[in-house]
C-alpha cells in the first residue's frame, strides 16, 4: 500500500516555476531517494510535503488521508534538516524531548522513547551535551533520533550527509538505511549524489529541472535507463547516435550493434564504459577488419579499473577495463566489442551529437 | 641590544598579525590604562569634587573636606519619592517596550519586505532627533489628550525614546534565527505560540537584556521629555537632581552629586547583568548597537 501519494505538485516563484507537475508515491516501509541536480526543486518538493513551503497547486495524500491543507503540525511527518537544525539553546536532551512535549505525550512515554532513539542512534551518554559541544556527525545523529523520537508515518531527509566528510558519509549511509529497516519507518530522501542514492534507496526518482524524468530501482536505472539524463547522471555513460534499422542500428563511425527491440530512424543508446570490452590489437596488423578505426587516445588508472579515452571516427568513448595484466599504452590501436541488446534511449539525440 | 634589533624584522613577519602570548602583558596594560583614564580618573575628581570644601588651584587635592552637601541632598525626601518613580517608571517602560518591540523585530528580522532600510531609518529617527523636540511636539498632543503632567505620559513619552535602540538590538538578535530552526519547530509540532516561548524568545535573551538594559537605564537617566510632559507633577531623579543645579553659577560640588546619583542605576544594573549574566551573552547582545 503507498504509504505517500504525490499527484501533481507544482510549485511558482513568483513568475518562475519551480516545479512542473511532480507526481511520485512512496510505499510503506519503502526508501525512496529523489535524484537530481542542484537547483532542480528537490527541496521545494520536499518542504511542500513536510508543510512548511505552499504548494501552487495538486494534492498529498499520507496513509491515504488528503494532508496538503493540514499545518506541519498537523501531518505526522517527521523531517531532518539538511543544516540538522538543532535547537542551539537545548541540551541533546531536551533537543529530543521538544517534539514529544508538543505533542503532549506522557512523560514515561517521552522517557521510553527518548531512551531508544539515543540508543539506537549511538547517543548513549551524550545527552547532557550542548548542539555546538558535537561533532557533525553527532549533530546528525542528533537530528535524526529527534526525528524518530515522533514514530511518524513518514521520514523526510534532505541532503543530511552532505556536510559530512567523504568517510563519515560513507559510514553513516550504511546506519541510515539499516536503522530505516530496523524501525520499520518509510522515508523520502533527498540527494545530488548518485552514489549516496545508489548505495541507498529501494527505489529512485530522478529530477531535473522540476521535472520528474524516471523512477526505478538502483539497478534498473543504472542497467538500462530509458532516458539520457538518468543514463549520465547515473554514473559515466557514452551516449552513442544511432540509425536504427528493423534489430539492428548503426553506431556513428559504421559499426552495427544489437538493439533490444524493433526501431527505425535516429535514435541514442547508453553503453556504461564498463561494459565494453577492450582489446589491443597485434602490432603485426593481424585483424585489421576490427582495429583499424579505434585508437587509445588517454589512459587513466583507477585502482580497481583503467579508465581509456578511445578515439573512433570523431567520437571519443570512455571504456573501462577491470584487472587486465598491463595498461594498454595510448596510441596503439584496440578492437572494442558492443553489449548485445541495447536499449534505445526515449528521447532524441542531442543536436551536438546529431551535427 | 643589537641582538634583539637584528631579530625583530624576522620575529615581526613570522607571528604576522594575530596577538601571541607575548603581546599580553603590553595590551592588558594599556587596556587598563585606557579604563582608568576614560573612566576612573574622571570618576575619582568627580568624587573628590563632591566632599570638597574649597579646592583651588594649584592644589593637586583639596584643602578641606565635608559631608554636608551629601547630607544636605540625601535628606532630602523628595529625592527618595523621586527615586522610586524613577525606578518604576523605568521598570514599566522596560517591559512596554520590550512587548512593543519584539513583534516589530521580528518583523524587520524575518521578512525581507523591500524598503527595509528606509523603515529602518524611519525607526531610529528619535535616536538621531533631540530628545527636546520629540518632547514639545507630543506635549502639545498630550496637552490636548489629558496625558500631560500624568505618570502615563511620562512613560509614554520615554517609550518613543527606548523604542528604537530596543527593536534595533532586537532585530540584529532575531536576524540570527535560522529559518530552518523555525520549521524544525513546526515540523516537531510547535504552533505558533510554541515557537515563540521555547525557540523565539530564548534565542532573543541577549538581544532583549541588552536591549532592556538600556531601556532601563535610558529611562531613568531621561530628562528633556519627562520635564517637559511630566514635571512639575510628575517628579522623577533627573527632574528632581536637576533642580538642585542653579543656573545662574556652575556648582561643580552639587554637580557631581547629582551626577554620581545619576550614575548609580546604570552602575548597579550593569554589575547585576555581569553577575547573572554570560559573558558571551551580554557580548552578543550589546555587540549589535
Ligand atoms: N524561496 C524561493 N524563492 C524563489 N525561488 C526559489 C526559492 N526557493 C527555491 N527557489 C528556486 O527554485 C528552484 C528549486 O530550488 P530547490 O528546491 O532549492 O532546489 P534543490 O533543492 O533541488 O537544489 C531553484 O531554481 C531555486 O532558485
Ligand atoms: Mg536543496
Amino acid at each position: 500500500m503507498s504509504m505517500l501519494e504525490i499527484t501533481d505538485i507544482t510549485k511558482d516563484y513568483g513568475a518562475s516555476r519551480a516545479l512542473h507537475p511532480v507526481s511520485l508515491s512512496v510505499d510503506e516501509g519503502e526508501f525512496v531517494t529523489i535524484l537530481g541536480p542542484s537547483g532542480c526543486g528537490k527541496s521545494s518538493l520536499l518542504r511542500i510535503v513536510m508543510g512548511i513551503s505552499q504548494q501552487s497547486g495538486g494534492e498529498i495524500r499520507l496513509a491515504g488521508k488528503r494532508i496538503d491543507m493540514l499545518p506541519p503540525e498537523r501531518r505526522d511527518i517527521a523531517m531532518v534538516f539538511q543544516s540538522y537544525a538543532l535547537f542551539p539553546h537545548m541540551t541533546v536532551e531536551q533537543n529530543l524531548r521538544f517534539g514529544l512535549r508538543m505533542k503532549n505525550v506522557a512523560k514515561a512515554e517521552q522517557q521510553r522513547r527518548i531512551a531508544h532513539a539515543m540508543e539506537i542512534c549511538t547517543l548513549t551518554g551524550l545527552s547532557s551535551r550542548m548542539p555546538r559541544q558535537l561533532s557533525g556527525g553527532q549533530q546528525q545523529r542528533v537530528a535524526l533520533a529527534r526525528a524518530i523520537v515522533m514514530q511518524p508515518n513518514l521520514l523526510l531527509f534532505d541532503e543530511p550527509l552532505s556536510n559530512l566528510d567523504a568517510k563519515l558519509r560513507d559510514t553513516l549511509r550504511h546506519e541510515l538505511v539499516a536503522l530505516h529497516r530496523r524501525i520499520g519507518a518509510t522515508s523520502l530522501y533527498v540527494t545530488h549524489d548518485q552514489a549516496e542514492a545508489m548505495a541507498m534507496s529501494d527505489r529512485i526518482v530522478v529530477m531535473n529541472a522540476g521535472r520528474v524524468i524516471e523512477v526505478g530501482t538502483p539497478l534498473e536505472l543504472y542497467r538500462s535507463p530509458r532516458q539520457a539524463f538518468t543514463a549520465g547522471f547515473l554514473g559515466q555513460t557514452n551516449l552513442l547516435a544511432v540509425t536504427a534499422s528493423g534489430r539492428k542500428a548503426h553506431l556513428p563511425w559504421g559499426q552495427l550493434v544489437d538493439l533490444a527491440e524493433d526501431a527505425a530512424g535516429p535514435g541514442q543508446v547508453s553503453v556504461r564504459p564498463e561494459s565494453i570490452g577492450i582489446r589491443a590489437c597485434d602490432r603485426g596488423g593481424r585483424d585489421t577488419g576490427s582495429c583499424a578505426p579505434a585508437t587509445v587516445a588517454g589512459v587513466s588508472f583507477m585502482g580497481a579499473s583503467a579508465l581509456y579515452t578511445v578515439a573512433i571516427g570523431d567520437t571519443l568513448l570512455k571504456v573501462s577495463q577491470a584487472g587486465g595484466d598491463a595498461l594498454i599504452e595510448p596510441g596503439r590501436t584496440v578492437a572494442l566489442s558492443f553489449p548485445d541488446r541495447l536499449p534505445l534511449l526515449e528521447d532524441r539525440a542531442p543536436d551536438r551529437e546529431a551535427a | 641590544m643589537t641582538a634583539l634589533s637584528d631579530h625583530a624584522p624576522a620575529l615581526r613577519q613570522a607571528r604576522s598579525l594575530r596577538f601571541t602570548s607575548d603581546d599580553r602583558l603590553p595590551v592588558a596594560i594599556s587596556l587598563y590604562a585606557s579604563l582608568f583614564l576614560a573612566i576612573a580618573l574622571p570618576l575619582g575628581l568627580m568624587f573628590l569634587w563632591s566632599i570638597a570644601d574649597g579646592w583651588r588651584p594649584p592644589n593637586l587635592l583639596p584643602q578641606a573636606y565635608t559631608a554636608a552637601r551629601w547630607a544636605d541632598v540625601l535628606a532630602d525626601d523628595g529625592l527618595l519619592r523621586a527615586a522610586i518613580n524613577s525606578v518604576v517608571i523605568a521598570i514599566v517602560v522596560t517591559f512596554a517596550t520590550a512587548i512593543i518591540a519584539l513583534p516589530t523585530a521580528w518583523a524587520m528580522a524575518r521578512f525581507p519586505f523591500r524598503l527595509k532600510r528606509v523603515v529602518e531609518v524611519f525607526i531610529l529617527a528619535p535616536i538621531i532627533i533631540p530628545g527636546i523636540v520629540v518632547a514639545v511636539g507630543i506635549g502639545q498632543i498630550f496637552l490636548a489628550l489629558g496625558l500631560a503632567y500624568s505618570v502615563a505620559g511620562v512613560i509614554l513619552v520615554q517609550i518613543v525614546g527606548t523604542l528604537p535602540l530596543m527593536i534595533r538590538l532586537m532585530t540584529a538578535a532575531l536576524e540570527t534565527i535560522p529559518d530552518d530552526l523555525i520549521h524544525a519547530a513546526r515540523s516537531l509540532g510547535a504552533g505558533t505560540p510554541g515557537i515563540v516561548r521555547h525557540i523565539v524568545l530564548p534565542l532573543a535573551v541577549p538581544g532583549l537584556l541588552a536591549g532592556g538594559l538600556m531601556s532601563f537605564v535610558g529611562s531613568f537617566e531621561e530628562f528633556d521629555k519627562s520635564f517637559i510632559v511630566g514635571a512639575p507633577v510628575v517628579e522623577t531623579l533627573p527632574i528632581k537632581l536637576y533642580m538642585y543645579l542653579d543656573p545662574y553659577s556652575m556648582q561643580l560640588p552639587l554637580a557631581s552629586i547629582v551626577s554620581f546619583l545619576l550614575l548609580l542605576p546604570a552602575l548597579i544594573v550593569f554589575v547585576i547583568a555581569g553577575r547573572v549574566l554570560r559573558d558571551d551573552l551580554m557580548a552578543a547582545g550589546m555587540g549589535k548597537i
